[in-house]
């Protein structure tokens, strides 16, 4: 048990100083690599809030798709364990029925939302092509 | 700046065979590995504007500077609004670099400012218009001309080819990732015929490889990765979404629609195939996911050590949603 500030208020602090006070204070390439840098720190202060939930729920979503294991105690070694079968499926040349196909295409895109919910808040607004 | 400006001077004098001076040297920003560099040439009376893009090292990818002189040199006798090519060279002795010069079209390349001019003058389907034409016009060139430098897909099969790429990376980068496995089943079971026809092809023909001014599109640049190809490929990538730079309801390149765009290639002669489009911009967007992913790799695995690359393996789900977005069931 760390005392604070915790590991979200430490990550925002860093974001914070390397938007307001370093990218200021460089030029050039530096300034763009900054500016990544900052942006990853953002990425990372939201994946250590949003991504184990992420983590559970595409796990949960993707079972319906997949042979499950009850051996398979934890979240993520059952979630590698999910995405390959459906990887595989997908890439096999079986049969998948329309219907299923349509669901694994709606499983995908919840789970590309929470991914771009960490990695890029509103980029899934437009549903366009 | 001597050197280049002594160096271009010389090249051209034994160019054009009379005295040429050089001064008013600068360097655009345009071109991440290239370099840019505009100046002024006189000869007797006569000033000329006109770029050099120097290449520090040739790249096995792109087309070196005499094979892109060459393409664009063809491209313009047929109608391609182009930067009129002057020489180039693999000589690295004259400025440090095999180089091309050309001319000097004053306008406005950087994506952003394209699409601020496009939103103040409200010509943006014009410009689509044009880039239609544009390609149009590439395209319908007889392929037999394309200079011996580009590339061509083997068996005239680029289809195939486009494929093999994308399993490839997948195998390599992704594996097991369900979104791109379910982007390249799509891909197999609405996989088109091999084109009737492969031609000359940009391969970049998007939002910040043109230069656009208030009468409209005046060039089309970097034609370093320009090869023989199916030409569906090259109107599908112009309208994918990483070249709209948040003008998202604007389908090619943030500027205009699709219709603009088709109706400028269709009345410059040429075939517009939906179906195809559709999916070349599927492959298009998943193949870009995958270099993304590569750039990560490179990263990762030490050949390429940096946090811009490390922040593009961040950015393949948005490539993945893309994707997802296009081939809704």
């Amino acid at each position: 048990m760390q005392y604070r500030p915790d590991a979200t208020e430490l990550l925002n602090d860093v974001a914070a100083l390397l938007e307001d006070r370093v990218l200021a204070a460089v030029s050039g390439p530096l300034q763009h690599q900054v500016r990544v840098a900052a942006n990853l720190v953002r990425i990372v202060e939201r994946e250590v809030r949003l991504a184990q939930a992420a983590t559970a729920a595409e796990r949960d979503r993707l079972s319906p798709f997949v042979v499950t294991s009850g051996a398979l105690a934890d979240t993520s070694g059952a979630l590698a364990d999910a995405r390959a079968q459906l990887a595989d499926r997908l890439l096999g040349a079986g049969p998948i029925e329309p219907d299923e196909l349509a669901g694994i295409h709606a499983a995908i895109v919840a789970t590309l939302r929470e991914d771009l919910a960490i990695s890029k808040p509103g980029y899934d607004d437009w549903t366009g092509s | 700046m001597a050197t280049i400006e002594d160096g271009l001077a010389r090249w051209l004098t034994q160019r054009w065979g009379a005295d040429v001076r050089v001064d008013g040297i600068s360097e655009s920003s345009a071109g991440a590995r290239r370099r840019n560099v505009l100046f002024d040439a006189h000869v007797g009376d006569r000033t000329v504007g006109l770029v050099a893009t120097i290449l520090p090292t040739v790249e096995i990818q792109a087309l070196d500077p005499v094979a892109e002189g060459a393409v664009r040199t063809v491209a313009e006798q047929g109608g391609v609004p182009v930067p009129h090519v002057h020489g180039a060279t693999l000589d690295d002795s004259w400025v440090g670099g095999a180089f091309l010069v050309s001319d000097r079209i004053d306008g406005e390349t950087i994506p952003r400012r394209v699409l601020r001019q496009a939103a103040a003058l409200g010509h943006g389907d014009l410009v689509v218009a044009q880039l239609g034409d544009a390609l149009a016009r590439l395209h319908a060139i007889d392929p037999s001309l394309a200079p011996a430098g580009l590339t061509r897909p083997p068996d005239s099969a680029p289809v195939a080819a486009a494929i093999a790429t994308v399993e490839l990376g997948i195998e390599s980068l992704l594996r097991p990732e369900p979104a791109f496995a379910y982007g390249l089943r799509w891909l197999r079971t609405h996989r088109p015929e091999e084109p009737a026809r492969c031609t000359i092809v940009h391969n970049d023909a998007r939002n910040g490889n043109l230069i656009v001014g208030p009468d409209g599109l005046r060039a089309l640049l970097d034609w370093e990765g320009s090869r023989v190809g199916d030409p569906m490929e090259d109107l599908a990538w112009p309208q994918t979404r990483m070249w709209r730079f948040g003008a998202d309801d604007r389908i090619v390149g943030g500027l205009g629609g699709v219709a603009p765009f088709r109706r400028g290639y269709e009345e410059a002669g040429g075939t517009w195939d939906d179906d195809r489009i559709r999916w070349w911009r599927v492959l298009s967007t998943l193949r870009w996911g995958l270099g993304l992913a590569g750039q990560a790799a490179a990263h990762l695995d030490g050949r390429f050590r940096s946090i811009v690359m490390a922040g593009s393996g961040r950015r393949v789900s948005e490539l993945a949603y893309d994707a997802m977005m296009l081939i809704r069931p």
